[in-house]
């Protein structure tokens, strides 16, 4: 079993047109283990994508206190590719598009990164692996050698991260709202890709602004955010009481002093 | 030192006789004798190239007429495998391996002048004039090698002709004057790879050129990939003649290990014609390159595209001049430009300069520029999948090249530019 633990976690951004630093997260604790899905909620603005990209170790966000630690062991520091190799994955919302790279050779680069120079991945066991994966995803052949992403829908981009997900296997995933800009049908075909590496091995941190994904991919644990840091956790029922109440009333009931960004 | 013509001349004429020259020709090389010691070395928009050996000293310059040595010849044999032929003004050799298809004539320039000396002397020059400055003079006066390509009137070629061309710099004073003179006529069509590279390691000059004559419905395919040493000077001048309703596409890939000041050029003389012209370029060591992408429309309804890119490496220098000027009368054209360059370190200079001269109102014109870093936002998402840094970057950076690399006629070409690249990028 692996654990990604976060602690008391500060991060600020530098505001481009302000050039001033703003802290984003204020102090999130949050602590998994491999074989749990666990779904981040929250109002827009309220730092959901500023921790999934500081767990990934981008480098537009500075942690100023607080630690990430996988399997006991600090990530801060650490390149993103490194983390990447010791076993986080990151859905991103706006995958990049990169021409002149096919996506096969993409996802056999990423395979073979975190293999052993002399146990590179067969051609063989890599069209096996990819097809398998291709049809759970109802995705088409062509789809691989096109260039990564390039002149893909946004429903496509979204195939496509949960694709690289099933290949590389990690052992976290955060999928950073993997269920915008879906159409129900692509939904499912996404939510029945996570769904397929749940297991023993595997844990997932959902970011999700909607209810609506959850019934798809139920989590074991939902959590709260606003304001920076987590204010409230629960099972899948949480997340049900949210969409019917909103986040103003959970605040509310809370006793939370918070202001909503999208709040009249 | 200044040039002595009367000796020059006596040298070129008996040395353009012993090759059995046609008279026009040795003509021809006499008066460019002239024009040299009347002309300058051209200057150059935004880059300087002085002190730079581009030409043998002028008491040095001199028909050389030596045939490659035969330590060139095993040395090219060996780095290259496969069949190549060492240019000289030498007889008896070949230009491609390949079988020379129905309606198309291959032929060295020395055969062609013999075989055919009243095409060469309707065409040869004819779309670079040698007496626009010194070099293309020194060109005229002393070009020693060359190949000949002419398509018959409705003949279309789909294989690409391949050519593979080799610098002797096994000894010093050694120049490459080299001249490949390709004629289509109206409505054929071909397809040409010209691989340039070098043997030994003697500080050298070249001077190349190509000159693409493109009749009315024409569609000429122009390929080359540079990979000559860092001991080679090269001014290079590749200029294509564009008639109605004819294409050429040019293909440039400058991955030559030394300093250049290049030339490219396409003239868009009749109603309708297109040119395309993608070149990239990678900049290493301390390397000094300089080229102007030129295109000009001079037709009613012609278009006009170029798409450069640069990879600056090291302490190198690379400079891009995007020109696409629009002469009075060219109504209804579109020029279009692309000039970036990725700039891989903090010693390396690089500048893309977009220059529109346009001199006609019912036109269509637009240019972009760049000159950048890695994009970080491309690069964090290879991160983010495990692909160590290293390998990231190339792959970003083949992303960035890979407009021109994907118009490249054959896969095979495509793979030969990216191991001359990986080759460059070692050191990163």
């Amino acid at each position: 079993m692996s654990t990604l633990e976060i602690k008391d976690l500060h991060v600020s951004v530098t505001d481009e047109e302000k050039h001033q630093q703003r802290e984003i997260l204020t102090g999130v604790n949050l602590k998994m283990a491999t074989g749990e899905v666990h779904a981040i909620m929250g109002p827009n603005g309220t730092g959901k994508s500023t921790l999934s990209q500081t767990i990934m170790g981008n480098p537009n966000y500075t942690v100023i206190s607080g630690d990430i630690l996988l399997d006991g062991e600090s990530l801060l520091g650490k390149p993103v590719d490194e983390r990447a190799r010791a076993g986080l994955f990151l859905a991103m919302q706006y995958p990049s598009e990169i021409q002149g790279v096919t996506n096969a050779e993409f996802l056999r680069a990423a395979m073979n990164a975190r293999r052993p120079k002399d146990d590179q991945i067969s051609v063989m066991d890599f069209i096996k692996e990819l097809d398998k994966n291709l049809r759970l995803l109802d995705m088409s052949d062509e789809m691989t050698e096109r260039y990564l992403n390039e002149g893909f829908s946004g429903g496509e981009k979204k195939r496509n991260e949960i694709l690289q997900l099933l290949m590389i296997k990690p052992k976290f995933a955060i999928l950073d709202e993997i269920d915008s800009g879906l159409d129900i049908d692509a939904l499912k075909v996404v939510s029945r890709g996570v769904n397929f590496m749940r297991g023993d091995n595997f844990g997932s941190l959902i970011i999700t602004h909607y209810q609506r994904l959850l019934n798809y991919i139920v989590p074991d644990v939902v959590h709260v955010m606003m304001g920076g840091k987590i204010v409230a956790t629960g099972g899948p029922d949480l997340a049900k009481r949210l969409e019917k109440e909103g986040y103003a009333g959970l605040r509310d009931d809370l006793g939370l002093k918070i202001k909503l960004t999208d709040e009249d | 030192m200044t040039l002595d013509t009367n000796a020059l001349e006596e040298q070129v004429k008996s040395a353009a006789e012993r090759l059995g020259e046609p008279e026009f020709f040795v003509q021809r090389r006499l008066c460019a004798v002239k024009l040299m010691s009347q002309l300058e070395i051209p200057k150059m928009q935004e880059f300087s190239y002085d002190g730079w050996p581009i030409m043998p000293a002028d008491d040095q310059v001199r028909l050389a007429t030596s045939h490659p040595s035969q330590q060139a010849v095993t040395t090219a044999h060996r780095a290259i495998g496969k069949d190549v032929y060492l240019q000289s003004a030498a007889q008896g050799q070949k230009v491609t391996s390949q079988p020379v298809p129905a309606g198309v004539v291959v032929e060295t320039l020395h055969q062609a002048l013999v075989k055919h000396p009243s095409t060469i002397e309707r065409y040869f020059m004819s779309a670079i004039d040698a007496a626009r400055d010194k070099l293309t003079a020194y060109h005229q006066a002393v070009v020693n090698s060359g190949s000949f390509i002419e398509v018959a009137a409705g003949t279309a070629v789909d294989k690409p002709i391949e050519m593979m061309e080799v610098q002797d710099a096994t000894k010093a004073d050694q120049p490459f004057v080299n001249h490949l003179l390709v004629v289509a006529h109206p409505h054929s069509k071909v397809s040409i790879v010209q691989h340039l590279a070098s043997v030994g390691e003697k500080a050298n000059s070249a001077n190349l050129m190509v000159e693409i004559v493109a009749e009315p419905g024409s569609e000429v395919h122009f390929a080359v990939l540079d990979e000559t040493g860092t001991n080679i000077t090269t001014y290079l001048n590749r200029r294509a003649k564009i008639d109605k309703d004819a294409h050429v596409e040019w293909a440039v890939g400058m991955m030559n290990g030394g300093n250049v000041l290049g030339d490219l050029d396409a003239e868009l003389v009749g109603e309708g014609s297109k040119a395309d012209s993608k070149l990239i370029a990678v900049t290493g060591g301390g390397q000094h390159v300089g080229l102007n992408n030129r295109v000009t429309n001079r037709g009613p309804h012609s278009t006009g595209l170029i798409n450069q890119r640069g990879v600056v490496l090291d302490s190198s220098e690379l400079i891009f001049n995007g020109i696409g000027q629009i002469i009075h009368g060219a109504h209804g054209s579109e020029a279009e430009q692309q000039n970036r360059l990725l700039m891989m370190s903090p010693q390396a200079r690089g500048d893309a300069n977009p220059i529109l001269l346009i001199d006609e109102n019912d036109v269509n014109a637009g240019h972009a520029a760049s000159v950048g870093q890695v994009d970080a936002q491309q690069l964090y998402y290879l991160l983010s999948r495990g692909i160590p840094e290293h390998l990231a970057k190339r792959m970003v950076i083949r992303g960035f090249l890979s407009a021109v690399l994907t118009a490249l006629p054959n896969r095979q070409l495509e793979d030969e530019m990216i191991a001359i690249l990986e080759r460059k990028l070692l050191n990163e």
